[in-house]
């Protein structure tokens, strides 16, 4: 730990370079993490970063760290099998709005309700920037960037902190691309807090989204105490801009599993688990 | 022996500069990633030139223990340090001249940054050294609008796209 205190930001970088756009917003989350992992000393060899699929999913590869880049929704099952089997782990599931939203927003839920003690960055740029700008579960209404709904998809948007307070999430924060040190510092904190937390980034899709560079003007800091009573909560996320950002929502509970299994059982099922794929 | 107030300073003036090159660095790296070398190359100068000032800064901190202030900690102007290049400002086809007018507006924020700090400041040698980097700031700035009367004024996104980022008709 002492050996880690000392890490820079970018001792966390791995070696491989990003090839996301010049401008992507993901790039922000990338750096807020490497800040957070050197102010808290996170341990490389502790850490592990699960993905699912989209540009940003592809995040666990830019880190010095374990990762596991998984399939397009599965990066929140994945993540939390993994904390339930070596809960010695310090877990961060991350992914885009489609990832997380659109196939994974089942797993997202659940993993809301069930409370194992992960953090969960979601990077919402409102469209699917992977496979060329089609329209997600968080794009506008009226949004008419793509030829697949010239016309916008006509339907309201997903309202993530909505979503996760109603299926039970603890700790509900929002963050924006263009403040990578407010993300780092709300990073640190859900790191640091006992049960999942979720971690809205609005980050912008400079290549699909152009008009994401007005976000800058139009997010605010949630100046109050983070809200702690449900119905509160809710009233706020039913009712704001969803360009609030800071920790909106903390209310800890119980973690899942109540007891987590013990380190070396776990890695008794993980060699067993190493030998299978050997096969 | 280094005041408390000067060892503030240079925890910042250490930041900012550190920010600037990793910033200028990652875009000069994606820009070569997406192909426009021209504005590639110009950042990696930049990174260069920021990565010069660091060492400078970083002699002055020899055997000095720098206050440990977290990343989110500084108190900035804006959200990120005043050399840092934003995030929003940028896409892969702009043009060199595009690239150079948002180096200088970084590096006038620099400089007005390093001139406030030492304006607040009471300490002898906040206030010289801060002046001093100010003047540096304010000297990459001059040169940095000499180069752009070079440059031929192209509008952004003028660059040919190559893969257009359209869906299919
Ligand atoms: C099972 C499956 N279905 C669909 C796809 C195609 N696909 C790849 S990425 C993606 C969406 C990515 O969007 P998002 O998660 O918002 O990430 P972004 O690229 O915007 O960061 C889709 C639908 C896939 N890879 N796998
Ligand atoms: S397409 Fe959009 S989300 Fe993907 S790397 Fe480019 S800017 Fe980022
Ligand atoms: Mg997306």
């Amino acid at each position: 730990m002492n050996e880690s205190l000392a890490m820079k930001p970018r001792d966390y970088k791995s070696g491989i370079k990003p090839i996301w756009c010049p401008g992507c917003g993901h790039f922000s989350v990338l750096n807020a993490i490497t800040k957070a992992a050197a102010a808290c000393g996170l341990a490389k060899d502790d850490t592990v970063l699960v993905s699912g699929i989209g540009c940003s999913s592809r995040l666990p590869a830019y880190v010095d760290s374990y990762g596991f880049h998984g399939v397009h929704g599965r990066g929140l099952a994945v993540a939390q099998g993994l904390k339930v089997a070596r809960p010695d782990l310090t877990v961060i599931a991350l992914g885009g709005d489609g990832d997380g939203f659109s196939i994974g927003g089942n797993h997202f839920m659940h993993a809301c309700r069930r409370n194992v003690n992960i953090t969960y960055i979601a990077m919402d740029n409102e469209v699917y920037g992977m496979t060329k700008g089609q329209a997600s579960p968080t794009s506008p209404e009226d949004w008419e960037g793509s030829k697949l709904t010239p016309h916008g998809p006509g339907v309201r948007p997903f309202k993530p902190a909505a979503m996760a307070l109603a299926s039970g999430a603890p700790w509900i924060a929002r963050g924006y691309s263009g403040n990578p040190n407010q993300i780092a510092r709300l990073l640190a904190e859900a790191m640091a807090f006992p049960g999942f937390s979720f971690l809205h980034v609005l980050s912008q899709c400079i290549t699909f989204c152009p008009q994401q560079t007005d976000w800058k003007a139009i997010v605010s800091d949630f100046e109050e105490e983070p809200l702690s009573r449900a119905d509160e909560a809710a009233a706020l996320f039913l009712s704001e801009d969803g360009f609030k950002t800071g920790l909106l929502y903390r209310e800890p509970r119980a973690i899942w599993p109540p007891e987590a299994a013990p380190a070396e059982d776990a890695k008794l099922v993980l060699r067993d688990l190493a030998s299978v794929f050997q096969r | 022996m280094m005041t408390d107030t000067y060892l503030t300073f240079l925890a910042y003036s250490t930041e900012l500069e550190q920010e600037s090159q990793e910033r200028y660095l990652e875009i000069a790296e994606s820009m070569a990633t997406h192909g426009n070398d021209e504005v590639a190359g110009f950042f990696h100068r930049m990174a260069d030139e920021a990565g010069n000032h660091l060492a400078e800064v970083s002699l002055l901190c020899e055997g000095a223990e720098l206050p440990p202030i977290k990343a989110w900690e500084f108190q900035w102007p804006d959200a990120e340090p005043p050399e840092t290049t934003s995030y929003e400002a940028l896409h892969y086809r702009m043009s060199l001249h595009d690239a150079m007018t948002l180096a200088l507006a970084n590096e006038r924020a620099a400089e007005q940054f390093y001139r406030d700090y030492a304006h607040n400041s009471t300490d002898a040698e906040v206030i010289n050294t801060a002046n001093e980097f100010a003047d540096e700031e304010k000297s990459h700035a001059q040169a940095l609008e000499l180069m752009l009367e070079d440059v031929p004024v192209v509008s952004e996104l003028a660059r040919e796209e190559d893969d257009p980022p359209m869906m299919p008709e």
